[in-house]
C-alpha cells in the first residue's frame, strides 16, 4: 500500500487518497504539489480530476479502481525521484487590495495586544502560499500566517459572513468568494471577485500560487 | 416554455452535476437522486444528463406553454387537467395550456419532472444544475418561484434505447435494505466499538438536512485518535464525523474538503436512497461485500 511514506486509501468506490503526512507545513505541501504534477503527466486513462490538498492528493477516476490504485502506487513510490514534471498550470503571482476595516479588528488587537496598524502591517508584508482550494468554489487556504496572529476559530460561527470578506483563523488566512456561514475572525474586505462561473478560469486562485494583501484606503 | 404557476416550496434545475471543478471547490451538485431524473428523462426521450426539475416539500401546478411531451417520477399524485394521470404509463402528451398539478409522495423527499428536450436553461462551466449557495447555475441561479417560465430544449430526433419502467414502490411493511458503505479514509482511527456503533445501531435522519449534508441522530461516534486533519477532498456519501460524534453525510451540495475524521462512504448507488428519506425517517449502515 505504501510508497515512501504515502499510504492510499479509499474514499468511496471512485476515489483514492494518496496521504504524505499529517501536518500543515511548505515542505510537505511541496510533495503534494510535486505528487499531483507526476500523476497529472501521467495520463492515466479513467482520471477525472486530481485534488491536492494540505497533505494528501486525491484522484477521482472512472473505471478500474485496483488498476489505478496500482498506478498511483508506483506514481508515490517514485516520489523521491529527480524528475518533477512542470505543474500543469504555471503558479501565479496574485495581489489583493484589502480595506482593512473587518468587524473583528478590535477583538484581534485585545487578543493578541498588538495595535490595529501592526494587524494590517502583519498580515500584508507577507506572501501566502495556495495550499489548497476548497470549501465553497474559489476559497484559498492561504498560509502561513505571522505566528502573533494565530487565533483560534469564533466560538459561534456567524451565520452569514458577505463575499469579499478576508478573514483570519489559526495560520490561515482566506478571502470568502461567496456569502455563506463562517468562523473565521474578518478584517477586512475586497472588491477583488475570488470566483466568476462566467470567467475562464472561474476561480482566481489555483493550489500552488501566491498572493500578497495590500492595504487600500 | 413551461410555466411554474403555482411553485413548490422548494425546486431547482438539476442535471447529473458537475463532473470536474472539485480543484477550485465547486461541488459535484446535481441532481440528489440521479437515477430517478435519469428514469424521468428516458422515459421522454433525453439523454440521461438532460436537465429537469427536482421538486420536494409540497404540491405545484405547471402549465405547458406549447404541445410537449413531460413525465413526473417519485410523485404521489399527478393530475392532468384535473383528471389522475395514467401513472402506469407516465409520459404524457400535452397540450398548449394543460395545467399539471403535482402532489409529492409522502414517503419520498424528492420527485422529477422531464419535459422532452430537456429544461434549456444556460449551461455554466458544463452544467445546467443550480448552486444555491453560489447563486449560478440552473433558473438564475436560485430556487424556482410562481411565474417562472422554463425554456424547453429542442428534443433528440431519434429515441434513445426502450422504455425504462420507474422504480416499484417498496412492499409495504417490507423491511427495508441497509444502506451500503465503503471504510473511509479515517476507518483505522476508530475503534472496534466506534465502527460497530456505525455498522449496528439505527439512525434518525435530522430535521437539518439539505442538499449540503444529512445530519444523523443516533448514538454518538468517538474517534480514538485526534479527530481534526488538515483539510482533504471529500465527495458525496462521506459519513463525516464532527467532535460531538453526530455523524453528517455529505450531498451533493456539500464541501469538497473537510477537516474531519470520515468513518465511511455511502455507496453511491445508495446514495440516492438515503437522499430520498425524509427527516424522522430510520437508517441502517452495513459495510459493502
Amino acid at each position: 500500500m505504501s510508497g515512501f511514506g504515502a499510504t492510499i486509501v479509499p474514499l468511496g468506490e471512485q476515489a483514492w487518497t494518496v496521504v504524505l503526512g499529517e501536518t500543515v507545513d511548505r515542505m510537505l505541501h511541496q510533495r503534494v504539489t510535486a505528487l499531483a504534477a507526476r500523476i497529472a503527466a501521467a495520463r492515466i486513462p479513467g482520471l477525472v480530476e486530481i485534488v491536492p490538498a494540505y497533505a494528501t492528493v486525491t484522484v477521482f477516476f472512472e473505471g478500474d479502481a485496483e488498476e489505478i490504485r496500482r498506478k498511483l502506487v508506483a506514481l508515490s513510490h517514485h516520489e523521491r525521484s529527480e524528475v518533477i514534471p512542470p505543474p500543469e498550470a504555471m503558479p501565479e503571482l496574485h495581489v489583493i487590495p484589502v480595506r482593512y476595516d473587518g468587524p473583528d479588528l478590535a477583538y484581534i488587537a485585545t487578543e493578541t495586544g498588538l495595535t490595529r496598524q501592526q494587524i494590517i502591517q502583519r498580515h500584508s508584508s507577507r506572501e501566502y502560499l495556495v495550499y489548497l482550494l476548497g470549501f465553497v468554489p474559489g476559497f484559498g487556504y492561504l498560509g502561513d500566517l505571522d505566528p502573533s496572529l494565530v487565533l483560534p476559530r469564533r466560538a459561534t460561527p456567524r451565520t452569514r459572513v458577505p463575499a469579499g470578506s478576508v478573514a483570519i483563523a489559526g495560520a490561515q488566512t482566506a478571502v470568502y468568494p461567496l456569502a455563506t456561514p463562517g468562523g473565521w475572525h474578518l478584517i477586512g474586505t475586497t472588491t477583488t471577485v475570488m470566483f466568476d462561473p462566467a470567467r475562464e478560469p472561474a476561480a482566481l486562485l489555483k493550489a500552488g500560487d501566491r498572493v500578497r494583501f495590500e492595504p487600500v484606503a | 416554455m413551461i410555466l411554474l404557476e403555482k411553485a413548490p416550496p422548494f425546486a431547482t434545475v438539476q442535471d447529473l452535476g458537475w463532473p470536474t471543478g472539485r480543484a477550485m471547490g465547486l461541488p459535484q451538485c446535481g441532481a440528489m437522486d440521479p437515477l430517478l431524473l435519469g428514469r424521468a428523462n428516458a422515459l421522454v426521450g433525453n439523454l440521461p444528463g438532460a436537465a429537469g426539475i427536482e421538486w420536494a416539500l409540497g404540491p405545484g401546478v405547471l402549465r405547458a406553454g406549447f404541445a410537449c411531451e413531460l413525465t413526473v417520477l417519485g410523485a404521489g399524485e399527478v393530475l392532468l387537467d384535473g383528471e389522475p394521470a395514467d401513472m402506469a404509463h407516465p409520459v404524457w402528451s400535452l397540450e398548449p395550456g394543460a395545467r399539471v398539478t403535482v402532489t409529492p409522495d409522502r414517503d419520498q423527499r424528492f420527485l422529477y419532472v422531464a419535459v422532452r428536450g430537456g429544461i434549456d436553461v444556460p449551461v455554466v462551466l458544463g452544467s445546467r444544475s443550480t448552486y444555491l449557495p453560489g447563486g449560478f447555475g440552473g433558473f438564475e441561479g436560485r430556487r424556482l418561484k410562481a411565474g417562472d417560465l422554463l425554456p424547453v430544449g429542442p428534443a433528440l430526433h431519434t429515441r434513445l434505447g426502450g422504455l425504462v419502467h420507474p422504480r416499484a414502490a417498496p412492499d409495504a411493511g417490507a423491511e427495508e435494505m441497509p444502506i451500503r458503505v465503503t471504510r473511509g479514509p479515517q476507518w483505522d482511527r476508530f475503534d472496534q466499538a466506534a465502527r460497530r456503533t456505525l455498522l449496528e445501531s439505527r439512525f434518525r435522519i435530522s430535521a437539518s438536512s439539505d442538499r449540503m449534508g444529512y445530519r444523523l441522530e443516533g448514538p454518538a461516534i468517538v474517534p480514538s485518535r485526534t479527530a481534526t486533519l488538515p483539510s482533504e477532498a471529500a465527495c458525496p456519501g462521506a459519513i463525516q464525523i464532527p467532535d460531538g460524534g453526530a455523524p453528517i453525510v455529505l450531498m451533493p451540495d456539500g464541501p469538497t474538503v473537510g477537516g474531519y475524521p470520515k468513518i465511511a462512504v455511502v455507496v453511491r448507488d445508495d446514495l440516492r436512497c438515503l437522499a430520498q428519506y425524509l427527516p424522522g425517517h430510520e437508517v441502517r449502515f452495513r459495510e459493502a461485500g
